[in-house]
């Protein structure tokens, strides 16, 4: 695994270091200029934040990591959004920084999880629903967010290339998150252990046969836990 | 109905999140130059398939089942949709042999378009078949889901961020603990406080008191004021230490309708 990383690390530094020595004469007009990338932002985050209007309306369709979600689904069933909002904003102020400063918006942190989990939990924790419960308004609030980041990242960089190479801890904060998704896996066996015991035997089985497979643990457990409900329902709440 | 519904917005956002991806991940290979959109990993990954059409595909293919299965299971697609699914596959679109990668791959125009298809298709494959789910049995996930996440917000995260920040340097670790400490006293949550310290202590490690970090510093601490304000922290404080509540403060929130109990 971490020679892989290495690899890939390698791999990066190369294509940075050989696209730095590019002609910058031919990277000109709509698909390569600086005028453009906001607008480029500005549809993809209006996917995002759509997608997480489906989650909120259909149940289906966030971008993004089970354990990220999972912070907006305790905020939905009434644990508050603060962790949600919290997680969600931070991440994307300091992507935008980070994306800026090295060239690379991280989308992950910035649309997905900032715009799309976090602005969302924000606007649930004041009970400005609107904006999750109707598409076209989700399309346009997240047209208009994406405009924005994209702005602000174009206009950043106007300033400060070359000024900084700090990224600001992404890395560290990288891998505490990703460590912290690692958790959700036992915590969701250890949670349908608790529901009942059918469900229990269900997310083992899925964790130990999804874990096999190298595949992440989260999932497995899910599963099985559901195909066990199947037969043993239980009842909700 | 219902499935009407659902394949007309999947495929409006599978077109504008494919549209994204695939352009984003183009531009990256031209960064610094151009700014990019994607991720370091997606690059990495991108390069490592190298523009050959069967690699990018089975490399998406990999990632797609468990975005399937975490789309059905718990009704979210993973990262991996827009981070390494749609721009794998959108290269594999294109790629022939006797092609290089800077016609291809690294082309946003092209990527853009392909993109714009593969997310559409993807989109709503996955919404749709997640869809057809009864909701009974998404209720298990949920319900398995809920609790296994709220012992991640609290108390798994904050201390992995916790201690991540003391590892990665002393500047880092003092401002973790105070900033991370006094967010989970004054917004109940630990993390957003340790991550604003990781970005403080790491910024001004790597350059010194700049304006910039002078001025990320300042607006931590604004922040940090008004949510302390808006939640009644003042208040709660006051109370706690067994000091009165000033006329004018308990005015000031009730003028907001801000908190205090």
């Amino acid at each position: 695994m971490s020679q892989m990383d290495e690899k890939i690390e390698n791999v990066v530094s190369e294509s940075i270091e050989s696209s730095g020595e590019i002609d910058t004469g031919n990277l000109k007009g709509f698909w390569y200029a600086d005028w453009s990338f906001p607008i480029m932002v500005s549809i993809l985050a209006a996917g995002v934040f759509a997608g997480t209007h489906m989650y909120y309306v259909h149940h289906v369709g966030a971008f993004n990591e089970v354990a990220v979600i999972a912070l907006l689904q305790a905020g939905i069933t009434g644990g508050g959004f603060g962790a949600a909002a919290a997680f969600g904003t931070s991440f994307l102020f300091a992507r935008i920084l980070e994306g800026s400063l090295v060239g690379i918006l991280d989308l992950g942190g910035s649309i997905l999880t900032g715009l799309g989990v976090g602005i969302p939990a924000l606007l649930l924790a004041v009970n400005f629903k609107l904006p999750l419960q109707s598409f076209p308004l989700a399309i346009l609030t997240g047209a208009i967010l994406g405009l924005i980041v994209g702005f602000i990242i174009i206009g950043i960089r106007k300033f400060t290339v070359g000024n900084s190479n700090s990224t600001f801890g992404a890395d560290v904060m990288m891998g505490a998150g990703n460590l912290s998704g690692k958790f959700l896996g036992p915590l969701i066996v250890l949670s349908a252990c608790t529901a009942s015991i059918p469900i229990g035997f269900g997310s083992i089985a899925g964790a130990a046969i999804f874990y096999y497979w190298k595949k992440p643990v989260a999932g497995g457990a899910i599963l099985g836990a559901m195909v066990l409900g199947i037969f043993f329902p239980i009842g909700i709440k | 109905m219902s499935f009407i519904i659902i394949l007309i917005k999947s495929i409006i956002i599978g077109g504008f999140v494919g549209f994204g991806a695939g352009v984003g991940a183009a531009r990256m290979f031209h960064a610094p130059t151009v700014q990019g959109m994607g991720s370091f990993r997606t690059l990495g990954e991108l390069n490592a398939c190298a523009g050959d059409a069967a690699s990018h595909f089975s490399f998406g293919l990999g990632f797609f089942f468990n975005a399937w299965a975490s789309a059905v299971g718990a009704g979210t697609f993973t990262q991996d949709v827009s981070h390494r699914i749609i721009p794998n596959w959108s290269a594999t679109v294109w790629s022939r042999k006797g092609k290089s990668v800077e016609e291809t791959l690294h082309n946003p125009k092209k990527m853009a378009i392909s993109g714009t298809v593969i997310g559409i298709i993807i989109v709503s494959f996955l919404n749709l078949t997640s869809a057809a789910i009864p909701d009974s049995l998404q209720a298990i996930a949920v319900k398995v889901l809920v609790p296994a996440a709220n012992l991640l917000i609290n108390p798994v995260m904050p201390v992995i961020f916790w201690l991540a920040a003391l590892d990665a340097g002393k500047r880092t670790g003092v401002y973790g603990t105070v900033f991370g400490g006094l967010a989970h006293l004054i917004m109940g949550n630990a993390v957003p406080g340790i991550v604003l310290g990781i970005l403080i202590g790491k910024g001004v490690d790597e350059n010194g008191w700049s304006k910039l970090t002078l001025t990320l510093f300042i607006s931590v601490i604004i922040l940090f004021v008004l949510s302390g304000f808006f939640r009644g922290f003042d208040l709660t404080l006051l109370q706690q230490f067994r000091l009165g509540t000033p006329q004018w403060l308990q005015l000031l929130h009730n003028l907001f309708g801000a908190g205090g109990k």
